[in-house]
C-alpha cells in the first residue's frame, strides 16, 4: 500500500522550545490513525506540520508524493505549500466557520475560491456532503444558529467538499458538550468507513478503539509508541503510555 | 436535595421581585427624563418667542426673532441641506477608503509601509481640521494648484476622518480571530484571498456602527468648509444671509435646527441599524 502522509526526520522548534523531536511517520492509504498524549506534547503541532500551518523547522513532510523540504522558502516552496494543502483537509477544535457565510457558503468557498470551480458544480458538491454529515436541512442558516455538535459537522463537510487525499483532526470533539460528541464521532466513523485517511488528534478513547487502525502516544515531542489499539489498551509498553491510559480509564468511570 | 429545594424557590421569586421593581424604577426614569426634554425645549421655544414671561416681581422678556426674515430665507437655507449631507457623503466615503489602508498598512511587515501608514496618521492628527480645510483651499493655490471648492473640502474632511478612523478599522482586523485566517489557509487560500474572502468582511461588518457615529459627526464638521466661501452648505449660506441682513441670530438658529434634526435622525438610523447587525450577529 502506498503511504499518503509520509514524515521523515521532522523537528520543530518554538523559538528555543524544542517541541518536535526526529519524528518518523507513514500513513498509508485509507488508514485511520489515532493521535494521543498529555497536553504540551505536542500532537496539535505534528499535525498542523502536514499542512503546514506550522513550519517545520527541519525534515521533510511527503503528502500524496508532493515533497516539501522544512526550512525552505521562496516561490517554488510557496507552491508545494499549497499543493499539499490542496490533498489536506483540516478540522479544528474551535470549528472555524465563517461566520459571515451560511452553510452552504462555507462549504463551497473553498471549492470556488480555491479551485476555481464553478458556482452550480460547487453547489451540488457542497449538498451532496452536506447531506452526507446530516446537515442539508440548514443549508441556508448561519453558523451562529446552529450547535457545536453542528458545527462541526458542518466543519467536516468544509474540508471533504475540497475532496482532500487526508483529513487532519485536532481535537474534534474537546469543544462540545458531552451530549453533542456522539454525532460528530459518527460522522467521522462514517467518513473513516468510506475509506478516507485520517490522522485525529483525541482524547476519545472509545473512537480510538473502534476505528482507529492504529494509535499513537506521544510525550514530550517524540512518538513513543505506535501499535494496534487492542493491543496498545491492553498491553502497554511505555509507562508513560500506561499511566495515559489509565488516567482516561479513570475518566471514563466517573 | 428535598431540603433546599424550598429556599432555592423563595430566591428565585425574590429576584424576579427585584427585577420587576428595577423595570418599574426604569420606566419611571425613562418617563420623567422625556417630560424634562419636553419643559426644557418648551422654555427654549418660548425663550425666542419674543413673549414676556411675569413671575412674582420677576419679568423674563423673551427674545424677539425676527419672523419674516424667517420665513424669508428658510428655503435659500434649507437648501444647503443638500450640499452638506452630499459633501459628508463624499468625505465618509473617502475617509473609509484611507482609513482601511492604514489600518491595513499598520499590519504591514513590509518597513516603508508600515511608516507611510503612521506617518499620515501622525501628521493628520497632530495638525488641526481647520488649517487642514485652509491648506487645500488657501496653500495649495499657491502651487498652482485650483481645486474645485467641493473638491478641496472632500479631501481635507476626508483624509483627516480617514486618520481617525484607522483606529476603526483597526479595531475590526483584530477582532477576526486566529482560526478565521486558518481554516482560510488550511483550505488553500492565498494570504489575498483570505484577506478579502474571509477578514475583511467580517472586519467591515464590525466596522459598521463606528463608521455611522464618524459620519454623524462629519455632517457637523462639514461647517468648518464653509469659512473658505467655496461650498454652499448649510452654513455658508445662513452666515451668507445672515451677515447681509443683520440677522446673524436668526440665520444661525437656524442652522443649528437643521444640524440638529439631522443628528437626530441620523443618529435614530444608526441605532435601528446597530440594533438589527447585533441581532443577525454570525
Ligand atoms: N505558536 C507557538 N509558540 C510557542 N510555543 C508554542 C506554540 N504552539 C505550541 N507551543 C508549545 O509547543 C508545545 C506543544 O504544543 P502543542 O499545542 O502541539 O501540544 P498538544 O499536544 O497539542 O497539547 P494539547 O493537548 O494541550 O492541545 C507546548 O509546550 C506549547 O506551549
Ligand atoms: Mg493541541
Amino acid at each position: 500500500m502506498t503511504s499518503i502522509v509520509k514524515i521523515s526526520n521532522l523537528e520543530k522548534y518554538f523559538g528555543r522550545l524544542h517541541v518536535l523531536k526526529n519524528i518518523s511517520l507513514e500513513v498509508p492509504e485509507r488508514q485511520v490513525v489515532c493521535l494521543i498524549g498529555r497536553s504540551g506534547s505536542g500532537k496539535s503541532t505534528l499535525l498542523r506540520c502536514i499542512n503546514f500551518l506550522e513550519q517545520p523547522s527541519k525534515g521533510t513532510i511527503e503528502v500524496d508524493g508532493i515533497v516539501v523540504h522544512g526550512g525552505e522558502r521562496g516561490r517554488e516552496n510557496r507552491q508545494l505549500v499549497h499543493d499539499v494543502r490542496l490533498k489536506t483537509g483540516m478540522v479544528f477544535q474551535e470549528f472555524n466557520l465563517f461566520p459571515h457565510m451560511s452553510v452552504l457558503e462555507n462549504v463551497i468557498e473553498g471549492p470556488i475560491t480555491v479551485k476555481g470551480m464553478d458556482r452550480e458544480k460547487a453547489i451540488k458538491l457542497g449538498e451532496e456532503h452536506l447531506d452526507n454529515v446530516g446537515m442539508l436541512f440548514k443549508r441556508d442558516e448561519y453558523p451562529n444558529r446552529l450547535s457545536g455538535g453542528q458545527k462541526q459537522r458542518v466543519a467536516i463537510a468544509r474540508a471533504l467538499t475540497m475532496e482532500p487525499r487526508v483529513m487532519l483532526f485536532d481535537e474534534p470533539t474537546s469543544a462540545l458538550d458531552p451530549e453533542l460528541i456522539g454525532e460528530v464521532l459518527n460522522v467521522m466513523k462514517r467518513v473513516a468507513k468510506e475509506g478516507m485517511t485520517m490522522i485525529v488528534v483525541t482524547h476519545e478513547m472509545g473512537f480510538a478503539r473502534e476505528v482507529a487502525d492504529r494509535v499513537i502516544v506521544m510525550a514530550e515531542g517524540e512518538l513513543i509508541e505506535d501499535a494496534r489499539p487492542t493491543d496498545l489498551f491492553s498491553n502497554p509498553k511505555d509507562p508513560r503510555t500506561k499511566a495515559l491510559i489509565d488516567r482516561y480509564r479513570s475518566g471514563e468511570q466517573q | 436535595m428535598g431540603i433546599f429545594s424550598g429556599k432555592e424557590q423563595v430566591q428565585k421569586s425574590q429576584a424576579e421581585l427585584l427585577y420587576e421593581v428595577q423595570m418599574r424604577k426604569e420606566r419611571h426614569f425613562r418617563a420623567n427624563v422625556g417630560l424634562s426634554w419636553f419643559i426644557l425645549l418648551l422654555i427654549l421655544i418660548l425663550a425666542f418667542s419674543g413673549q414676556s414671561l411675569t413671575i412674582g416681581s420677576v419679568t423674563f422678556r423673551g427674545i424677539k426673532v425676527d419672523t419674516g426674515f424667517i420665513a424669508n430665507n428658510l428655503s435659500f437655507i434649507a437648501g444647503g441641506l443638500g450640499e452638506t449631507i452630499r459633501i459628508s457623503l463624499m468625505s465618509i466615503a473617502l475617509a473609509m477608503i484611507l482609513a482601511l489602508l492604514a489600518a491595513l498598512g499598520r499590519l504591514s511587515t513590509f518597513p516603508p509601509i508600515y511608516a507611510l501608514s503612521t506617518f499620515y496618521v501622525s501628521l493628520i492628527r497632530g495638525t488641526p481640521l481647520y488649517l487642514q480645510i485652509f491648506f487645500f483651499f488657501l496653500a495649495l493655490p499657491q502651487l498652482g494648484i485650483i481645486l474645485p471648492g467641493l473638491i478641496a473640502g472632500v479631501l481635507a474632511l476626508g483624509l483627516n476622518y480617514g486618520a481617525y478612523m484607522s483606529e476603526i478599522f483597526r479595531a475590526g482586523l483584530s477582532s477576526v480571530g486566529k482560526g478565521q485566517r486558518e481554516a482560510a489557509i488550511a483550505l488553500g487560500m492565498t494570504p489575498s484571498q483570505t484577506m478579502r474572502r474571509v477578514v475583511l468582511p467580517q472586519a467591515l461588518r464590525f466596522a459598521i456602527p463606528p463608521v455611522g457615529n464618524e459620519f454623524i459627526a462629519m455632517t457637523k464638521d462639514s461647517a468648518l468648509v464653509s469659512a473658505t466661501g467655496f461650498v454652499h452648505e448649510l452654513m455658508w449660506r445662513s452666515t451668507k444671509v445672515g451677515r447681509a441682513q443683520f440677522h446673524n441670530l436668526e440665520a444661525l438658529i437656524m442652522a443649528a435646527i437643521f444640524y440638529w434634526g439631522m443628528t437626530m435622525i441620523l443618529s435614530y438610523l444608526q441605532s435601528r441599524l446597530e440594533t438589527r447587525l447585533a441581532k443577525g450577529d454570525r
